[in-house]
């Protein structure tokens, strides 16, 4: 048996200090003192005006159901113009995203532009898409269809284009090979390869699309959002309060649904 | 050996392509007549953006250090700077509330019976749109102002980052635990060493992503009242104001641009760990293109 030595003494020496972690972590806590003096940030009111802010949240939970027949109407013109503004944008986002690839545009010039143009619509937030054509074709729930459509191709043509970026190259070659033009090689070598995952993202944006649609509808923009904005304005909370609960059920369900066909598809 | 060349395999039937070309076909007709939508008005749309957009492209062109237009530019940026500054509140506040959350809701970590609670409340906040928390709590609360609408984001915020959280932490190696739990450690101590070190670094990239979203999020919440470029920009599209629209546009696009391109290098920083000089100027150079 042969004596191990003792080596309990010697340690692996301490990793330096890394200043680019250090240096990150104080940019955050400086941005965040900065900018929580910038909105006055404070408690307060939790405790101060809590009572003034209660009487109105008290009205929540008091819900006024009897309102939700007057709600159906919208509520399905939300729903339409979400399925609608998916399938639209969907369908012009797989035409962009074959721009928006090196894969697929050999072009430069043609790859930065469908890049640049992308990048502005992705900066711009659904409301602002909500507001601009609510001035273009005025209120109602056309506005809010081209706003979510606009919003759709943002996001679409940004996971699409990655995804046809990652294809395997060997189905592409074989369409070169045999003498395949742009349009012909990415219907054959890319659009079967990219499929699953294009389809799991048109899910995930409808998704987005039923919460956006509130959001859209506070601007003009039609839909159920229109009908928050209005009881909002009168002081309606129970009213409210209904619509709020039939929106979390709806967006539930809708969620479900589509979590569940899209890992059906991954 | 031409008579095999001439042998073709059938192609697959075409009725299924078709089939569904023909329900989605059906789904577009059905919603564009349940849309409601005055279809008659899409026919203005290209006229009208094209005399507003003149319009914007007319204020961004003016001499911004000129009065009234450097005060514009000014006012501009004060609100975006708002938005910032609420979006980062809302997300850290978001981020430290979803954390304990993020391993309640891991089922690596606590027991099934801790498990399912945690991941109905996060599914829950999950569901509710930041601006149904604006209306309802927030805004009573605390008033019209950007406190509120920080506080609407971390409401937000909560649910998809302890849901997310919690996936990174489920999808752990377990070595570095067995190895830290046979060199005697116990509870908290198997978190400390065994688990944070793993799922630290995609947990951070996480809450840098819902800041970007958050950026964006806000300008609802400014709309309602509660401050940053949405109060603003509503203010603005009341009056038709489309010289100062196209600049507050402006900033809005590339201050985002900017927060997207800083955030997105430091999320490829922590997540792909340490790089060559070399590597740094090749992704410099990517997201200096991709922000173009």
């Amino acid at each position: 048996m042969t004596a191990v030595a003792p080596r309990a003494g010697v340690r692996p020496a301490r990793p330096r200090p890394s200043w680019g972690a250090w240096s990150l972590v104080a940019a955050a806590v400086v941005m965040t003192i900065v900018t929580g003096s910038a909105i006055h940030f404070t408690l307060a009111p939790l405790f101060n005006s809590a009572t003034r802010g209660w009487v109105i949240v008290r009205q929540f939970f008091e819900p006024d159901w009897g309102f939700l027949l007057t709600t159906i109407k919208p509520m399905g013109v939300t729903l339409a113009t979400a399925v609608l503004a998916s399938m639209v944008g969907c369908g012009l986002a797989l035409a962009i995203s074959l721009l928006a690839s090196r894969v697929t545009t050999h072009n430069a010039v043609v790859y930065r532009i469908a890049k640049a143009i992308l990048s502005i619509l992705r900066s711009l937030p659904d409301v602002v898409w909500g507001m601009l054509f609510v001035a273009f074709v005025g209120v109602g729930s056309l506005a809010g269809t081209l706003a979510l459509v606009m919003f759709n191709i943002g996001i679409i043509v940004k996971l699409t284009a990655e995804t046809i970026d990652a294809v395997d190259r060997g189905p592409l070659e074989a369409a070169d090979a045999s003498g395949a033009n742009a349009l012909q090689r990415a219907r054959v070598a890319v659009i079967p390869q990219i499929l699953p995952n294009y389809a799991s993202y048109a899910m995930y944006v409808f998704e987005l699309n039923v919460r956006a649609s509130v959001v859209l509808g506070i601007v003009g923009a039609g839909g159920i959002g229109q009908t928050i904005q209005v009881e909002l304005a009168r002081f309606h909370y129970d009213n409210l309060s209904a619509v709020i609960v039939l929106l979390f059920v709806i967006v539930f369900l809708i969620d479900q649904a589509s979590q569940w066909l899209r890992r059906r598809l991954g | 050996m031409s008579a095999v060349a001439a042998v073709r395999p059938t192609p697959p039937p075409k009725w299924r392509v078709v089939l569904i070309e023909l329900v989605a076909l059906a789904i577009v007709a059905v919603c564009a007549l349940g849309v409601d939508a005055n279809w008659a008005r899409l026919l203005d749309a290209p006229a009208n953006a094209w005399t507003y957009g003149g319009l914007m492209v007319r204020g961004l062109l003016n001499n911004p250090f000129a009065t009234p237009f450097d005060e514009y530019w000014l006012t501009s940026l004060d609100f975006m700077w708002q938005s910032i500054a609420m979006a980062w509140i809302g997300t850290l506040i978001g981020a430290v509330l979803s954390f304990p959350l993020g391993f309640l809701a891991a089922s690596n970590v606590v027991p099934r019976w801790v498990v399912f609670p945690i991941r109905l409340v996060l599914n829950a906040f999950r569901t509710i749109p930041d601006v149904i928390f604006g209306i309802v709590v927030m805004l009573p609360v605390f008033g019209l102002g950007p406190l509120a609408g920080a506080l609407a984001l971390a409401a937000g915020s909560i649910g998809s980052l302890g849901k997310l959280s919690s996936e990174v932490i489920e999808g752990i190696r377990p070595g570095p635990v067995e190895a830290v739990r046979s060199s005697g450690a116990r509870g908290l101590q198997v978190l400390r060493w065994g688990v944070l070190p793993q799922v630290m670094p995609e947990i951070v990239a996480f809450w840098l992503y819902r800041f970007e979203v958050n950026i964006r999020a806000g300008a609802i919440l400014g709309v309602l009242g509660a401050g940053g470029i949405g109060s603003l920009l509503s203010r603005l599209f009341d009056a038709r104001e489309w010289d100062r629209i196209g600049i507050a546009l402006f900033v809005v696009i590339v201050v985002t641009m900017i927060v997207d391109a800083v955030s997105g290098a430091v999320r490829h920083r922590i997540i792909a760990g340490g790089t060559s000089r070399r590597e740094r100027a090749e992704i410099i150079a990517s997201t200096a293109g991709a922000a173009l």
